[in-house]
């Protein structure tokens, strides 16, 4: 089995954003991403699980995740209801445990890889309610007393947007990378993975535009390489002549999302 | 030898735990920076640095600490194993070298190319943030700034490795830097503490209500029925008025933080936020530009948020007495036939709870700061820190 990350057919990563993802394997760390919106953060989990060969489990975590959630939930009520009708099985809490993500990645007997999805949309104390689980890949439950332990430790990448700040404790076990907005270069090559027989012309005015219009600096949202792909997909289908690009900016709406930064795009144009 | 990195990193502000270092040292253990000094960089940097924001401080360590065994020979087997790239470091440093020779403005001295090279980079910087941007902190990226423009210098384009000290010359993370008071968790932390539990709130209902649940059973003749109820919802309601003018641009960094920390807390019933200018008057602006026309009235304001609002006004309170005390002292929109003070003593009047938050608050007692001192006899005032704010919001939560 290959047990070392490169880039994909699908997924470009610079040479330190690979170093970084080996680091963490090899430490067995959780690898901690940050990086603008666009970047490709939740697609790295993506590649590196098919670069590996390893299953993928995904943990969208929203506002009103909790930790438990994605250890395990018992469900009390439905058992209630079942004790009155003295259901078959009632009598065993197992039957009315349900793994969360996490505890069906430890339960995996292949090692997966475990995605935690914007880890800062949840409680500003969530990332400390998953310190020992993460440290020592075990949690116990109470109601059962059974200990689940991983088989195979999951690799865990972690990714963030910087809406909280996360703790101290929570940082300090995790490798750290943040994903630098792509270059030109780098860009291109990101490009024609998604969309192989792009026409050079197109490609070049479309990306002059882009990179001038990432330098405005009173964008709120900057637009990142998601928007940049929306759009070269969108000016292919139009079939726009490239040359018009620079100069009337066809479906711009794809790149700039918010109203006040549309302004701001149509002052610098005039 | 690698003690003195760790000193080093420290003494740049650096909280390294010896945990973080004790697993890198691990990893060189096992060599997972395949031997090469730019791979020490990068593995030393994702495992002892946790923030986009102290990149920089690394970089300046790493500078530091590496730069200078480079040129005094005091070079250990260990390290020219690493230093044995040199003919990749040699290549790069000849594209960046070829590359900024390209470049009109600097063709001035090609021995002098790495200084150029730093020289140009500082310039941009100013260019293109300007000095108010510097202390500002939109680094962050909740305002999307990532500081795109050093990165736009990076030599050459390449995608590759980059010998490490062109990565830490570049120093493209200055821009991250962050040396702030107070960071954003500490001040989430604090506005934890205006809480007050109610479940009187239109929500649905979706927590097992135990008690009610047996009592309604047993009324049923022993079979299940159950009863649910409201989970209990925070029920404060915040007001915040922030002083936008021109004595408050050296902390709009402090502001935009304390900003973002109230919005983010989204466990708020309500958070209403206004603007004004030195002093309140009979407008309060919508925006922070403070715009004439873009105003709400106060008046309307205490009609429509109820005296229950808790109100945290943050300003300096640095005005001319005249400002506070003259009924045409708004030099810069209407009055309402009101001085300010009086203002001042209509929102006391109406509100039950207010405190005032003042990033430059003069210790004790400071009669030369007249109005200072006034507007501390009308609202209890706290200095903008961590301890001044976990005050005040003991203050506005007490009953």
């Amino acid at each position: 089995m290959q047990n070392n990350f490169t880039s994909t057919g699908q997924y470009i990563a610079s040479e330190e954003l690979m170093m970084s993802v080996n680091i963490a394997m090899a430490l067995e760390k959780p690898l901690l991403i940050k990086g603008e919106p666009g970047t490709g953060k939740t697609m790295l989990a993506k590649a590196v699980s098919e670069a590996l060969g390893k299953k993928l489990i995904v943990w969208n975590i929203k506002s009103t995740t909790k930790a438990q959630e994605g250890l395990y939930t018992y469900d009390t009520i439905q058992r209630l209801y079942d004790s009155q009708f003295g259901n078959e099985g009632v009598d065993n809490i197992a039957n009315y445990i349900k793994l969360g993500k996490l505890g069906e990645a430890f339960e995996s007997e292949e090692q997966v890889v475990l995605l935690i999805d914007e880890i800062d949309k949840a409680d500003l104390e969530f990332p400390n309610d998953l310190l020992w689980e993460l440290d020592q890949m075990e949690f116990y439950i109470y109601e059962t007393k059974r200990t689940v332990k991983a088989v195979k430790r999951p690799i865990v990448i972690i990714t963030s947007n910087a809406e909280k700040e996360l703790p101290d404790a929570f940082l300090r076990r995790c490798i750290f990378h943040y994903i630098d907005f792509p270059d030109r270069e780098l860009m291109e090559e990101i490009v024609k993975t998604h969309i192989p027989d792009i026409e050079e012309n197109l490609l070049k005015n479309a990306m002059d535009t882009f990179y001038e219009i990432r330098t405005y600096s009173q964008l709120r949202k900057k637009p990142a390489t998601s928007e940049l792909i929306d759009w070269l997909n969108a000016l292919i289908i139009a079939g726009v002549d490239p040359e018009k690009i620079k100069r009337e900016l066809p479906f711009v709406g794809v790149l700039i999302k918010k109203d006040e930064d549309l302004e701001v795009l149509r002052k610098r144009v005039d | 030898m690698f003690t003195t990195f760790y000193y080093t990193l420290k003494a740049k502000g650096l909280d390294v735990s010896l945990t973080e270092w004790l697993a890198l040292m691990n990893a060189l253990n096992r060599n997972l920076n395949n031997s090469s000094l730019t791979g020490f960089y990068y593995t030393a940097r994702a495992i002892l640095v946790k923030s986009e924001t102290d990149f920089d401080k690394f970089d300046m360590a790493f500078e530091e600490c590496f730069k200078g065994i480079k040129t005094e020979n005091q070079i250990t087997d260990t390290m020219l194993r690493w230093l044995d790239k040199s003919e990749e470091m040699q290549r790069i440093f000849d594209e960046e070298k070829f590359w900024l020779n390209q470049q009109e403005e600097l063709q001035i001295d090609r021995d002098d190319v790495e200084q150029k090279f730093k020289d140009r980079l500082k310039d941009q910087d100013s260019e293109h943030n300007g000095g108010s941007y510097w202390i500002g902190t939109m680094g962050k990226t909740s305002f999307g700034n990532m500081g795109g423009n050093v990165g736009g210098v990076r030599v050459g384009g390449k995608t590759g490795y980059q010998s490490a000290f062109s990565v830490v010359g570049a120093r493209k993370y200055r821009d991250f830097r962050d040396d702030r008071m107070l960071d954003n968790r500490q001040f989430q932390l604090a506005f934890r503490k205006l809480r007050q539990f109610s479940s009187k709130l239109d929500i649905p209902k979706t927590e097992l209500d135990i008690p009610g649940t047996i009592d309604s059973t047993c009324k049923n003749g022993g079979y299940l029925r159950i009863e649910m109820e409201k989970p209990r919802k925070n029920a404060v309601k915040l007001l915040l008025l922030m002083d936008s003018g021109g004595t408050m641009i050296p902390f709009s960094s402090l502001l935009n933080e304390l900003f973002q920390a109230i919005h983010k807390s989204n466990h708020y019933k309500d958070v209403k936020t206004y603007y004004f200018h030195n002093c309140i008057y009979s407008k309060l602006y919508k925006t922070p530009e403070c715009e004439n026309g873009d105003w709400i009235d106060t008046e309307w304001m205490f009609k429509n948020l109820d005296s229950d609002y808790k109100v945290i006004i943050v300003g300096d309170a640095a005005m001319a007495p005249e400002e506070l005390y003259s009924d045409t002292g708004n030099y810069r929109g209407p009055n309402g036939g009101l001085s300010g003070e009086q203002w001042l003593l209509l929102l006391k009047q109406h509100y039950k709870k207010i405190v005032w938050l003042n990033p430059k608050m003069a210790p004790g007692h400071a009669p030369w700061r007249e109005a200072e001192t006034r507007v501390k006899e009308i609202f209890p005032m706290y200095k903008l820190t961590i301890d001044g704010l976990n005050e005040a919001m003991v203050k506005l939560m007490a009953r």
